[in-house]
């Protein structure tokens, strides 16, 4: 438990200052854009400007605007008002969004994880068989299709050509399908293979044979001693499928038109909204440092051998 | 145990082939082995690596991999029942529970993921049917009996936890937990320390007087065979080409291998001088195993005719029987000696 | 790890010198050209066995061979783009050719009405083109007259540069592509492929699109790879050379670096390389956009490959053999030349081989987005996204998608396989297994 808790410090500190570095990036970049934000807009009131110019703390010198926005993340989590998307704050496009991704992500995981893992013990299991052919075949084309090409062939053929789903949107099952299968095939690919792989490899070590000689059942030996150890490196591939997800559901949100933080962060990127843009950015950046230390728990948890660092 | 005949072998394999498919072709690891273990018996099996004495005793336990490896014939009768047509679910029955295995390298034979209690208590709890707790009580016997010092508090340790000898005796353990008839050695102290080694023959020796239990001996090493075993069995090439009891294969070997293995092991009571009289040669690749004798090309007395045909293991006298041309000459031989002098070859 | 290759050098040539009389019973002369021809046995050595025995290795498996052949093909054709009879990858036709299937019927180069080419034929435009330049080439000798030779001659210029027939059915050709295009003509003629693959919403023809998409996604990808390649190699073998403290907070840097989501960052940044401003700003210092792009990219796949190349800098490092040139009287630079790059040349090409297609596949991905290649160019990636829109409609468009995603699809399936042959043939940890 105190591994736990050092660990868990240790980790947040790391994220602190990976994320002063992303906010640090971000607002030099925003800020080193000539010209304010709004002059290449029409033009607006000089009323409204001065308005404007107030929200976004524009009067105050960038090394002052600096720290306030970065003070009012910290003390608030605000993450400030959009350039572009006019009167929301950065905080409501992502509460909005976020729980969108977040449902698509998921689905797209566990599916991936429901399919590559069974995939994958099975064609160790009955290696060079059919099965195991069939499913590693498939497994290689999940993986060299990139899922908009993917995307882009299933919307052909269950939405045009035989219409079992709707093409896009948002909020039934019914529209979740397509998407969350696009975002989880390549990663179900990969884990299949990761699986097969470390079946084989553990199939091959020596105390799968103690387990053998001690008389238990395939299954028991299997599922008990083989497994566990295969998994290891499934777990580790987690943390860049995570990675992996967030990505693709960039792309997918723009395809199936879903209102999650990937179509959002594409429009903000589109229309230049820096603020909105480096909202998601430090959301992102979050995400995955949380993903990947539940990754290193999880394998220090599975694997007793190793130690958090 | 009341067993109906006594005097019956507990374990018979009789002309037992093993084969593996690889990318160089066939290879016949295991070319017609016969032996039998008697009750309450150490029986030693050496020979070189490749020679086939691990592939044997993995014939006999069913944990072979299939593919690549086929038992392509033979029998291993055990108390009536021949273990290599068995079922599956029936042999699982026997395997931990009447026949116990431990592995060369106890740093890779036992689940690192595991705790040790875990991988103890699950013999007892499939074979033996005990409660969770019940199977605990048992494993922490099971440790202290083969000296491991606070034995309930290592139950929770991972393998990762203990030395190498301490992790061969808890998989001594775990292969005794059940009370096995035969416990299968293979090559039990070749990973450790030679300290550690002789701590581990030396639990094995006691154990085995304590239970009577069979043991068969796995190893290269000949000084573990003078001091364990009852009988021997010499493996070259798949085959047995010598089997005798110890005191015969130290005073009395037929076989030229033999005799290699004797001199290339060192002694103190040699002359420092002279150097270890290492077998010339390399072990045959199993792939391209030569006509006739196996052993002819490496042999420093092969004859023509060891060139065309294979010699059989022949019973030299009790208990003792070897698989070489010379022995046709040496029993001439004897026999004349024999009439020389005949108290010399009462000895 | 023992690596008999590596180790060969110093054990070769001790072992080679012995069966000789001894160095020092020789004269001077002699003495070097022993030691020459030990030198050179001992290159030779190394050289068979390090790459041949990975080549050997690598043509064993089909799948791998298979790639290799077909990207073999896919570069060739790429490069040979222009002197294909294709038709316009970037002339329009919205009135007769919007969204046609794949049909068989030939097309006539510059036929489009549109166009206005003189007998709707590009080869006759080419003529009467090139006769009114004659013509004022030779107005141009004729003239001696100072301000008028001026005019002619930037007249000349313009209109070759801009008027010529070349730039309205291609997209700013280099000198090569311009020679090659003009060799094509001379060849072809007017004739050009059918649109096999179909046309695109604006009358596009699709086959020429994918071809010359392909030349601009294989440039990202290697372009960019070598980006990620100079910046990893450079960054992990100084961590890994200098070792201590500053390999410590250089990898330190590299794992904060790890755990930053690279492609919203990227995102970001291309953002911010699109502004008006800054797009003058850098246009003004003559970089292009894409090549920005280009570094961008390579920039954020180095981190595998600097990890990797440090881990097997500093395991090399402390390498017997190493040592043993040390002590033998090997200068430094011989040791990094002849002992440290051909080691850690190896895991080098495996990662640039794994690296290609994760780079073309992110390419293909901000393309897809808007956000990568810009029009006029074309890019997979791009003509995925074009044919996306142009699903959502009431007809079945699917040569739309389905062409240029085989084609992507299929290239990094070949990448993908080669580098997994790659990397089974020249990982160091596999080598000693068969």
């Amino acid at each position: 438990m105190r591994h736990l808790l050092g660990y868990a410090i240790r980790r947040f500190g790391w994220m602190l200052l990976t994320l002063w570095i992303v906010y640090t990036v971000s607002f030099v970049l925003m800020r080193s854009v000539p010209g304010n934000p709004f002059s290449s807009e029409r033009t607006v009131p000089p009323a409204i400007e001065r308005q404007l110019r107030a929200r976004y703390n524009l009067d105050a010198p960038p090394i002052r605007q600096y720290f306030d926005y970065a003070i009012g993340i910290v003390t608030r989590g605000d993450l400030g008002w959009c350039l572009r998307l006019e009167d929301y704050s950065v905080n409501q496009v992502l509460a909005e969004g976020f729980p969108v991704s977040a449902s698509l992500a998921i689905f797209g995981l566990v599916f991936a994880i429901a399919l590559g893992i069974p995939a994958g013990v099975i064609s160790a299991v009955r290696r060079g068989s059919l099965a195991d052919l069939s499913m590693m075949t498939a497994a290689v084309l999940g993986i060299a299709v990139p899922n908009f090409v993917l995307a882009s062939i299933v919307i052909l053929l269950f939405v045009f050509m035989l219409p079992l789903f709707p093409a896009a949107g948002w909020g039934t099952l019914a529209q979740i399908v397509l998407p969350a299968f696009c975002l989880g095939a390549p990663v179900a690919a990969y884990i299949a293979r990761l699986t097969r792989a470390g079946m084989l490899e553990v199939l091959s070590r020596e105390h799968v044979r103690t387990a053998y000689a001690k008389g238990l059942s395939n299954r028991a030996v299997i599922l008990k001693h083989v497994l566990p150890g295969a998994m290891l490196p499934v777990v580790s591939y987690l943390g860049p499928a995570t990675a992996g997800v967030l990505t693709g559901s960039l792309v997918l949100e723009k395809i199936f038109a879903i209102p999650g933080m990937g179509s959002h962060f594409i429009n903000a990127a589109l229309q230049r909204d820096y603020t909105l843009a480096m909202g998601m950015v430090l959301t992102y950046t979050v995400l995955l440092f949380l993903m990947n230390s539940i990754v290193d728990i999880s394998y220090a948890v599975i694997d007793p051998r190793v130690k958090l660092q | 145990m009341t067993e109906p005949n006594p005097s019956a072998p507990l374990l018979s394999v009789r002309d037992l082939h093993v084969s593996f498919q690889t990318d160089d072709g066939l290879i016949e690891a295991v070319r017609g082995v016969s032996f039998d273990l008697a009750r309450g018996e150490t029986l030693g099996i050496v020979g070189e690596s490749g020679s086939g004495k691990s592939v044997t005793n993995l014939a006999l336990m069913g944990v072979i991999p299939t593919p690549p490896g086929r038992i392509d014939q033979g029998k291993a009768n055990f108390d009536g029942h021949d273990l290599l047509a068995m079922s599956q679910s029936r042999l699982m029955a026997i395997r931990g529970r009447r026949i116990g295995m431990i592995f060369q390298d106890p740093m890779t034979a036992l689940n690192p993921l595991m705790t040790i209690g875990q991988q103890l208590t699950e013999v007892t709890r499939r074979h033996l049917g005990l409660s969770p707790t019940a199977a605990d009580r048992r494993a922490a016997e099971m440790l202290e009996m083969v000296g491991i010092s606070s034995p309930g508090e290592r139950l929770g340790d991972y393998p990762h936890e203990f030395s190498g000898g301490m992790r061969q005796r808890v998989m001594i353990a775990m292969a005794l937990s059940c009370e096995p008839d035969i416990l299968i050695a293979d090559e039990p102290t070749t990973a450790l320390d030679v300290t550690i080694q002789a701590q581990i023959l030396e639990l094995l020796a006691e154990l085995q007087q304590r239970r009577g239990t069979s043991i068969i001996l796995v190893t290269h090493d000949l000084g573990v065979v003078a001091g364990v075993c009852d009988r021997v069995l010499v493996m070259y090439a798949g085959r047995v080409v010598e089997q005798a009891t110890v005191g015969d294969l130290f005073a009395a070997h037929r076989h030229p291998y033999t005799l290699g293995l004797l001199q290339s092991l060192p002694r103190l009571d040699r002359d420092q001088s002279t150097r270890l009289d290492a077998i010339a040669g390399q072990p045959p690749d199993m792939a391209r195993i030569p006509s006739g004798c196996s052993f002819r090309p490496r042999c420093p007395v092969a004859m023509e005719r060891c060139e065309t045909d294979s010699p059989p293991l022949r019973e030299l006298g009790p208990g003792h029987a070897s698989a070489c041309w010379h022995d046709d000459a040496a029993a001439a031989k004897r026999a004349a000696a024999n009439a020389d002098s005949p108290s010399e070859a009462d000895r | 790890m023992t690596d008999p290759i590596t180790n060969w050098t110093p054990s070769g040539s001790s072992a080679v010198a012995s069966d000789r009389p001894s160095l020092e019973q020789l004269a001077e002369t002699e003495r070097r050209q022993v030691l020459a021809r030990l030198l050179d046995e001992s290159r030779e050595i190394r050289g068979t066995s390090l790459w041949s025995d990975a080549w050997r290795r690598l043509r064993r498996r089909r799948t791998a061979m298979v790639s290799l052949a077909g990207l073999i093909v896919l570069i060739i054709l790429a490069v040979l783009t222009p002197l294909l009879p294709l038709q316009s990858p970037i002339d329009k036709d919205l009135q007769n050719r919007r969204l046609l299937p794949p049909e068989w019927s030939s097309v006539t180069m510059g036929s489009r009405e549109g166009l206005g080419f003189a007998d709707r034929s590009l080869v006759a435009e080419l003529r009467r083109f090139d006769a009114e330049i004659d013509d004022l080439r030779r107005r141009l000798a004729d003239t001696s007259d100072a301000s008028a030779r001026k005019d002619l001659e930037n007249k000349i210029r313009q209109r070759t540069e801009i008027e010529h027939p070349f730039n309205q059915l291609w997209n700013r050709l280099g000198p090569v592509s311009w020679t090659m295009c003009r060799m094509r003509i001379a060849v072809f003629g007017d004739y050009a492929i059918p649109s096999l693959f179909g046309t695109d919403k604006l009358g596009r023809d699709l086959l020429a699109r994918v071809f010359w998409g392909a030349r601009v996604s294989l440039v990202v990808g290697v372009v960019a790879t070598l980006v990620s390649l100079v910046i990893g190699v450079t960054y992990g073998a100084t961590a890994g050379y200098l070792g201590g403290t500053v390999d410590a907070v250089m990898m330190r840097i590299v794992d904060i670096l790890y755990s930053i989501p690279f492609i919203f960052v990227v995102i970001f940044l291309i953002t911010f390389l699109g502004e008006d401003t800054v797009k003058a700003w850098l246009q003004a210092r003559g970089i292009e956009q894409i090549t920005i792009f280009y570094f961008v990219i390579g920039a954020i796949y180095w981190l595998t490959m600097s990890r990797v190349v440090r881990g097997q800098v500093l395991s090399l490092r402390n390498e017997q053999f190493i040592e043993a040139a040390r002590t033998i009287g090997a200068s430094p630079a011989r040791i990094v030349f002849r002992h440290l790059v051909p080691n850690v040349l190896g895991v080098v090409i495996v990662y640039l081989t794994l690296t290609i297609p994760a780079v073309m596949l992110f390419e293909a991905f901000l393309s897809f987005l808007g956000l990568g290649v810009a029009p006029p160019d074309v890019s997979w990636g791009q003509l995925l996204n074009d044919g996306v829109e142009a699903l959502s409609s009431v007809k079945l468009f699917w040569w739309v998608v389905i062409f240029p995603g085989a084609a992507l699809a299929a290239t990094l399936f070949a990448l993908n396989f080669l580098g997994d042959g790659v990397r089974d043939a020249l990982d160091p940890k596999l080598k000693n297994r068969d």
